[in-house]
């Protein structure tokens, strides 16, 4: 399955600083996406610009379906939003990370059920931050600051957990993302001991791989994985500001820091803001900084990753990074064409 | 404000005077710490602070993504009050509030207070070294740039507000330069700009993040853009640049003067305002000459003059003890560091970030490039109720560790005692400063006390009438006028 001549290269942005409402995201922190090829990105935001949190529907070609639920503790609503899913019947999972509670929508997207109780008992979740329907079409959830994983039904039946505190094989430390490979197995960012592991889908441990570093191969608080058709790992290398593709084995292959450009929802923008506009022809947006910091880098370089996220595959295996600070997603795919 | 009557031990009086005027305050465990080591072992301790401050920043950007971009005034105000409380170098942040209050930068005009922050970090590793050193890195501080116009200097059509400031409100103040040292000093500093001006000053002056966030400022030369004709400033001649400036400011008698007026209104005793010094003599000509003096003999050591500050009879005496106001940013970060109990970054620091600013101090958020007066200004009707609002709220809990080892500490001394009214205050006024209040503010706190009569422990341990009745106490100190003198 190792794949070595792996290369992938930049399509498009989506994406758009909404802080004001409207078209785009404002500090999203969850994305999914839907076998039909809708996107659910779920907008954080901040205390001042209430009305964008939500959950809003978007494709990769820049059409926009409006948003999903609203800022608020009431059913339907949210406050932290930290992960989404889909599943098989195309019903949409919303986990918030400060209420402790699970959200499911319709394939409209009305509400259908919510259901979650803070604890550390069997099936009590504390800071649910990852989602991801397995194959018989359970949830697995990161119940991060229990540092472990439970299994549910779709109604929010416990059904079995795995992993406990700690830096050992299967032990986590603050987990954040959570992906399932073709074959079953699992793969959990492990943020806070800077690498990804590999469990079956029961929850022994089958590897783990990274260390903590910035160089090829390590990892700065990796916030969330997708492994594609092809068993390649893609990582959110969260700290270092960057997305890492490892190959099956766990082998480096290629780092990317984002490259993006202005997606036709910005030129339109640009195009009604002429000083803006007639600025931006002077602009450099990559230039060398006196920083070290990857942070600040990714905040003075506009097309660079700032909080990579996210990391999701499309059924093509086009890979998507929804980056917080941005409030977009960028598009990569295969430059091999998967061969 | 009030006349403090006297009745601490004078030495640990002092050390806790040192504590609140050089960091925020002591709980009764670190007073005794610091009285182990002596006052001027604690001193250099607080001068030389080491290594930066580690905060969890990761935990901080996870939860609190806005922390993260660092955007709005309230995301970086949170962000530094967490620091604040958490520090182990308090010396360190009250020197960045004390430049933050010189320097004052807004993120109201900048429209974004990541780069604000970014000058407090410059402010962290430059604050307490040399003036040359700081007032360069200041005058390529992209904020800073911004703020005061210096992206629109240029060799062809000069703006004066960066030269014009850098000597009336930075260093030198009103009387000691001309209209042409302004011109000159705005020459020197041509060319000094950040990355894609055009641009950043358009998203700036539009107000828009639009289309995908906004971008943090660096600092750039441009040397084509520079003026390399003759310049005389302050009497000195040739083709100056910025750093040239910054050291023909640093030789003054006036700039030593002025920063020295700044350090003793800030952590000796409350000047008159600022706009009125070129009228009104220091309050202490004396401790102006000898800061002065420490300026110049250490080669203009902002740190030699803290130290020579702290080690003087003017700061030590007790007549400059609770003679300041405490401006809010001290009145909220003291108390909370006396509760304890923060742990990792919650919602409790953007309620305090909030505090601050409805109480006059919003965190880089200065109303003007005159910073704040302080002084009595602090206080008004509004500003008092929020104050005692906040503190009584932040200490309203005998399960905080703060609160908790004050009670413990109290019911460790009373042993199998009872305590009467008189020495159950006596112990709260101990463990909060210690504290000196006027005799009438004290015979208010005891005839409250006597509600509780005798307070009885058993074996060094409260009982939850204890626990309540010091949490009471407690809370009506910290409401009075001189829980608002530092």
């Amino acid at each position: 399955m190792t794949s070595t001549t792996l290369s992938m290269k930049y399509v498009t942005t989506v994406g758009f600083c909404a802080d004001m409402g409207g078209r785009g995201f404002c500090l999203p922190t969850a994305m999914t996406l839907r076998r039909d090829g809708r996107i659910f990105v779920a907008s954080r935001s901040n205390t001042t610009a209430l009305d964008i949190i939500g959950i809003q529907m978007v494709t990769r070609d820049h059409e926009f379906f409006g948003q999903i639920g609203a800022y608020g503790r009431e059913p339907g609503q949210m406050v932290w939003p930290s992960a989404l899913a889909v599943d098989a019947e195309d019903n949409l999972y919303l986990a918030d990370d400060l209420l402790n509670r699970i959200t499911v929508y319709d394939r409209e997207g009305d509400l259908v059920s919510t259901w979650g109780t803070r604890g550390a008992g069997d099936g009590e979740f504390d800071g649910p931050s990852g989602l991801v329907f397995d194959g018989e079409d359970n949830l697995i959830m990161v119940d991060h600051k229990n540092h472990r994983v439970q299994k549910f039904t779709k109604d929010g039946t416990f059904l079995s957990k795995w992993g406990s505190f700690g830096d050992g094989e299967g032990q986590f430390n603050l987990p954040w993302g959570i992906a399932q490979d073709s074959e079953g197995d699992l793969y959990v960012a492990d943020w806070r001991n800077d690498r990804i592991q590999k469990l079956t889908s029961d929850g022994e441990f089958i590897a783990a791989y990274g260390t903590s570093g910035s160089g090829d191969g390590e990892f700065n608080r990796p916030s969330d994985v997708a492994v594609d058709s092809q068993g390649n790992i893609y990582v959110a290398d969260w700290g270092n500001q960057r997305v890492q593709v490892l190959d099956s084995e766990g082998v480096f292959l290629q780092k990317l820091r984002g490259e993006a450009t202005l997606n036709p929802w910005a030129v339109e923008y640009l195009t009604s803001a002429a000083d803006e506009n007639a600025a931006r022809s002077t602009y450099v947006p990559v230039f060398d900084v006196d920083t070290d910091d990857p942070s600040e880098v990714s905040a003075r370089i506009e097309p660079y990753f700032w909080d990579p996220v996210t990391v999701a595959l499309d059924n093509e295996d086009r890979l998507y990074v929804l980056e917080t600070c941005r409030h977009r997603f960028q598009i990569y795919e295969r430059a091999d064409n998967g061969k | 404000m009030v006349a403090a009557k006297t009745r601490t031990d004078n030495a640990r009086g002092l050390m806790a005077h040192l504590l609140r005027r050089g960091g925020f305050g002591a709980t009764p465990d670190e007073l005794d710490r610091a009285m182990d080591k002596g006052y001027d072992a604690t001193l250099e301790d607080l001068l030389h602070p080491g290594a930066p401050d580690v905060l969890p920043d990761d935990m901080i950007r996870r939860y609190h993504v806005d922390q993260s971009e660092m955007r709005g005034a309230a995301a970086a105000g949170a962000y530094w009050v967490y620091r604040m409380v958490m520090t182990d170098s308090p010396l360190r942040e009250k020197m960045c509030l004390f430049w933050h209050r010189v320097f004052a930068t807004a993120s109201t005009k900048l429209i974004q207070a990541r780069v604000v922050a970014n000058q407090l970090d410059m402010f962290r590793e430059y604050g307490m070294g040399s003036l040359r050193d700081l007032l360069v890195q200041l005058s390529r501080d992209p904020a800073m740039i911004m703020w005061l116009d210096n992206q629109d200097n240029h060799k062809d059509s000069i703006n004066e507000n960066y030269g014009r400031e850098i000597l009336e409100l930075f260093t030198m103040g009103v009387g000691n330069y001309t209209e042409d040292d302004i011109k000159e000093c705005a020459r020197a500093f041509t060319g000094w700009r950040i990355v894609n001006p055009e641009y950043m000053s358009i998203k700036m002056r539009n107000n828009t993040a639009r289309p995908y966030g906004y971008m943090s400022w660096q600092f750039e030369y441009d040397d084509d853009d520079h003026d390399h004709g003759q310049k005389t400033l302050l009497g000195e001649t040739g083709d100056f640049n910025g750093e040239d400036a910054v050291d023909i400011i640093c030789k003054q008698e006036a700039t030593a003067r002025f920063i020295a007026r700044h350090l003793y209104h800030f952590f000796v005793a409350d000047e008159e305002p600022v706009p009125q010094w070129p009228h009104t003599p220091p309050r202490d000509p004396e401790a102006i000459d000898t800061m002065a003096e420490a300026y110049f003999d250490s080669g203009y050591s902002i740190g030699e003059m803290l130290r020579i500050m702290f080690t003087s009879d003017f700061f030590k005496s007790e007549a400059s003890r609770f003679a300041r106001t405490k401006s809010p940013v001290e009145m909220i970060v003291g108390t909370m560091r006396l509760a304890g109990g923060l742990g990792v970054p919650s919602a409790d620091t953007y309620a305090a970030a909030i505090a601050c600013g409805t109480m006059g101090q919003g965190l880089l958020a200065p109303p003007s490039v005159e910073g704040w007066q302080g002084g009595s200004e602090w206080i008004n009707t509004g500003t008092y109720v929020q104050r005692v609002n906040f503190v009584g709220l932040t200490l309203d809990d005998p399960a905080k560790p703060g609160v908790r080892a004050i009670i413990d500490r109290i019911a460790r001394a009373a042993g199998d005692s009872t305590l009467s009214p008189e020495a159950l205050v006596d112990s709260c006024l101990d463990a909060l400063g210690p504290m000196e209040v006027l005799d009438s503010t004290r015979s208010s706190l005891v005839k409250y006390a006597e509600k509780y009569g005798g307070l009885s422990f058993s074996d060094g341990h409260a009982t939850s009438e204890a626990d309540e009745a010091i949490v009471a106490i407690i809370q009506l100190i910290v409401s009075t006028q001189e829980y608002q003198l530092v």
